[in-house]
């Protein structure tokens, strides 16, 4: 065997080997990384910190100047704007609509389709097609169905002699179809996570119920609804922060209007910063935002730490 | 007269198909209603409803193509997308496969700084990085709508849901590789990579929807015409008074959507388990 | 050359110390075979030499090269894993042609050697399936021929046969021993089947908390164990251990002493059964277990410890009856309180 590969690896081998292994490991390992961390300091760390210290300046348009204001903006914000605490308002109107219907629809949903019978299929697909949608385009359509008298959705109401009310122009009734549209396109991927649990749960659990005699409300009441209690609480979290993050779908149907009615943090904080250019105000915005979804992070982890205890 | 299992069972089933049909409705509706308006005169639009346009207007199809250039802007999208994905895939894998299999100073403390990513919203940072690429040069370019989401919140969930996935190989398959002589890199992209082709499916589904629906940055990052996004070009079919040209902007809508819902409804079950995937992530 | 040396090697995963410092030397085409119960380190050992582990303390050198800091692929080494490890992605002839196309190997120069093994393994007609196509007993010959492909100087087997069943091990083992006489390679083999140990080793290093506790042929593992580990870890059922006190005195009247012994170590198969009264333990059938080939005899004996004895011969004792037993001297072991073998005292016997 003397044409064996290791000969003359050997050979080269011979030279004292610059790393030891782990070194090299750990080496190999932050080049893999690097992309990400950079990507990650860059645009995202960076800005993290960069947007406390903008929330604590003044941003001058004209002189293109930013001078220290401490925590003037967040005055502004909780006590001397009276636009912030509509905005909070309009945001958990939005959040506490929005994520009791989307969540219990799913629900129903996924109970109803997490078992295989004829056209499980069609349905899911029928449900899951506007989360794959542009919220850009659905928001378009939306908006074009819901038009005061020529709109068809009042159409087809008239058919059945209701007298659909201006949905898009009355602050109230607008906050409620971007409530429903948004509920609409969102809750297909809440169905497929519930689905997903259901279908994990032992068959046994319920057969055992159900020969005790349980009916199928005390069978999902206790066996069903506590085992999907970690699904619920995960669904709970993104849907909350999604419905805070929710920015497209208002910016295309109302617009934030109409009387401010479904102005919403996020389109706020768009509208401060990009529109008024309130660079400082708007980055203060922006922290509260964050310390909003931040708290639910917590509340979540909390919740499933005792959860898991 | 009493009725059999059979029998209640048939009755029960049937009562759930109907209500999930009455249920879908607004579900269907919006698509079906789009895709006859795109086909309706302006003034159709606002007439008697109807499901089937009376006349059948191709014309606002060519119409769409005049009023901006929506075949450039339509590329743009198409290009960002897949040059996202592509990014997204190269870079969420490398960083996804250390974490998984590598041991090194700071992976810890790497993981907890990329999971508290994962919750922020794009919307807080969205001012510094308006001024940072700004100050880069790159305002009215595709760079940001590359960058941001490439290396946002969306990038990190790839990499946990790579990194997820590459735990689950077996470790001796990459011994195996580093026995018959790989780099790590080489384990990476001969081992590793073919082995989690459904991970990699997954993640370019949704990065590629992520990206093709993006909205927010668009609209602050980009300002000429032709280098507008399908969402951006959509938003963006008005008359002079700035009220919607519904007939030109359902069409154009059309255009965008129904691409999608084609390819949704093919592979339907390997996107909605894609979603899934992602969703028990995040 | 390629011989192994491994000096002093220690491992620690942490704080907690795996291998205990291991000093050991094996020789150019020897069959190495480490044994040991599971947790010993025997695998660690054998992954600390393949490269896959790194070495927290020690040297390891192949012929006269040190290796610590070299890695796997340049160690002139190849494994075969206990998984197999065979890409799922890949064809046979893909996955034995891997290595080489990794290294470079010109393409005709990688065929014939693909070839080559597959005739020596019987897996020409296999080479374009998938792993997942073949049976256990094909996948280990993938994987050997994997092995053989890339001409390695040392070849590692991490417990190859444990995911086979009881007869295809058996077929397994015997070609294992006979690649061996082909190649001349050296070998090292991890398992924990003291049978497999037995008939494959030139050599047997038996391994227990990290540290090497005898290592030696088969032979003389078997017949001078080091001490009572050894002793019970090597044979099958294992050797009955009596308190010396209780055999003195029989063992006196034969002008036998035990010394300092402690404990006297008889392994079943060298006990016969005699007459009550006769040989020097005497003590009553409780259990006979017929194996076909033999019965496995359960004995209480007086001092109430009980023996097993494979008893081969006509005669079989019954249940309950009162039998004498027998064995050579130059079959009894002898350990101290340590359970260390005192070996002059048998000698002078």
């Amino acid at each position: 065997m003397a044409d064996t590969l290791t000969n003359h690896v050997s050979a080269r081998g011979l030279r004292a080997p610059r790393f030891s292994l782990r070194q090299r490991e750990a080496i190999e390992a932050w080049l893999f990384v690097s992309p990400t961390v950079v990507g990650f300091l860059l645009f995202f760390l960076g800005p993290l910190v960069a947007v406390v210290y903008f929330s604590l300046t003044e941003w001058n348009l004209l002189t293109q100047q930013s001078t220290f204001v401490g925590i003037d903006n967040y005055v502004d914000a909780l006590s001397r704007n009276p636009d912030f605490w509509h905005v909070l308002r309009n945001s958990f109107v939005f959040a506490l609509g929005l994520v009791p219907l989307n969540m219990s629809l799913a629900l129903m949903l996924a109970l109803a389709l997490s078992r295989p019978f004829r056209g499980v299929v069609f349905f899911r697909t029928i449900f899951f097609a506007p989360v794959v949608t542009s919220a850009v385009a659905w928001a378009i359509v939306w908006k074009f169905l819901l038009q005061g008298e020529a709109g068809a959705v009042n159409q087809l109401l008239a058919v059945v002699g209701i007298d659909g009310p201006n949905w898009l122009r009355e602050p109230d009734w607008a906050m409620v179809a971007v409530i429903v549209t948004r509920v609409i396109k969102m809750v297909g991927l809440n169905m497929i996570l519930y689905i997903a649990a259901l279908q994990a749960i032992p068959r046994d659990y319920e057969a055992a119920a159900r020969l005790e005699g349980a009916s199928n409300w005390q069978i999902f009441r206790m066996v069903i609804w506590p085992l999907l209690a970690p699904t619920t609480l995960v669904i709970f979290v993104i849907t909350m922060i999604g419905s805070f993050k929710v920015f497209d779908h208002i910016y295309l149907m109302t617009g934030g209007g109409p009387e401010n009615g479904t102005l919403v943090l996020a389109f706020y904080i768009y509208e401060q910063g990009f529109k008024f250019f309130n660079v400082g105000y708007a980055s203060a915005l922006a922290m509260i935002m964050f310390v909003i979804v931040l708290a639910l992070t917590v509340v979540q982890m909390i919740l499933r730490r005792r959860d898991m205890q | 007269m009493t009725l059999t299992t059979r029998q209640t069972r048939l009755i029960s089933r049937t009562c759930l198909t109907l209500a999930l049909l009455v249920v879908a409705v607004p579900f269907v509706f919006p698509f079906l209603w789009m895709v006859s308006s795109g086909f309706k005169s302006a003034t159709e639009i606002f007439g008697q409803p109807s499901l089937i346009p009376r006349v059948w207007r191709w014309q606002n199809y060519i119409e769409v193509f005049e009023y901006q250039p929506f075949a450039r802007q339509y590329f743009n999208s198409l290009y960002i997308a897949v040059t996202v994905t592509v990014l997204t895939l190269v870079i969420s894998s490398l960083a996804g496969y250390a974490l998984a299999r590598m041991r090194f100073a700071g992976a810890g403390l790497l993981m907890l700084f990329l999971l508290s990513a994962l919750m922020v919203p794009e919307e807080v940072t969205i001012i510094p990085n308006f001024f940072l690429i700004r100050w880069m040069g790159l305002m009215d370019t595709h760079a940001p709508l590359i960058l941001l989401p490439v290396f946002g919140s969306h990038g990190v969930m790839a990499t946990f849901l790579m990194r997820q996935y590459f735990l689950a190989i077996p470790k001796e398959l990459e011994e195996a590789g580093k026995m018959d002589g790989l780099s790590r890199f080489g384990i990476w992209w001969r081992v590793a990579l073919p082995m989690s082709r459904p991970a990699l499916a997954a993640v370019s589904i949704i990065t590629f929807l992520f990206s093709w629906n993006l909205f927010l940055e668009p609209l602050v990052f980009i300002s000429s015409l032709e280098r507008f996004t399908l969402p951006l070009a959509l938003s963006n079919f008005t008359d002079s008074y700035g009220l919607p040209l519904w007939h030109l902007q359902l069409a154009a809508t059309s255009l965008a959507v129904v691409p999608i819902l084609i390819v949704y409804l093919i592979a339907q079950r390997q996107i909605i388990e894609s979603f899934a995937l992602s969703g028990v992530k995040g | 050359m390629t011989s192994l040396r491994l000096q002093n090697l220690k491992k620690r995963f942490g704080s907690t110390e795996v291998i205990r410092g291991v000093d050991l030397a094996i020789e150019d085409g020897e069959f190495v075979v480490f044994v040991g119960p599971s947790g010993c380190g025997k695998s660690t050992l054998l992954r600390m030499i393949s490269g896959l582990e790194d070495i927290t303390e020690g040297e390891l050198y192949i012929g006269d090269r040190l290796i610590n800091d070299v890695q796997a692929a340049q160690r002139g080494v190849a494994m075969v894993f206990q998984s197999y490890a065979l890409y799922p992605h890949l064809t046979v002839k893909q996955n034995m042609g891997f290595g080489l196309k990794v290294r470079k190997v010109p393409a005709e120069e990688a065929e014939r050697r693909v070839m080559e093994a597959a005739a020596s393994l019987k897996l020409e007609a296999l080479l374009h399936r998938y792993p997942r196509e073949l049976s256990g007993g094909q996948r280990q010959r993938v994987a050997i021929g994997r092995a053989i492909v890339g001409h390695p100087q040392v070849f590692l087997f991490d417990e190859p046969l444990s995911n086979l069943d009881a007869e295809l091990r058996v077929h397994m083992r015997a070609e294992i021993a006979a690649l061996h006489k082909k190649l001349g390679n050296t070998m090292v083999y991890v398992t924990h089947d003291q049978i497999e140990a037995m008939t494959l080793a030139d050599k047997i290093v038996v391994l227990r908390d990290g540290v090497i506790e005898q290592v030696g042929t088969p032979r003389e593992l078997y017949e001078r164990p080091d001490n009572l580990f050894v002793a019970q870890f090597i044979g099958s059922p294992r050797m009955n251990v009596l308190l010396a006190a209780s055999v003195e005195r029989q063992l006196a009247t034969r002008g036998l002493k035990i010394g300092s012994a402690h404990g006297i170590g008889m392994r079943p198969e060298h006990l016969s059964v005699v007459d009550a009264g006769a040989g020097i333990l005497r003590g009553t059938v409780m259990i006979s277990e017929y194996t076909g080939a033999a019965t496995l005899l359960h004995i209480e004996l007086e001092s109430g410890e009980t023996v097993l004895v494979i008893h081969n011969g006509q005669n079989t004792p019954r249940i309950d009856d009162a039998i004498g037993l027998a064995i050579d001297p130059e079959n009894l072991h002898f350990f101290d309180g340590k359970g260390e073998a005192i070996r002059p005292l048998q000698r002078a016997a």
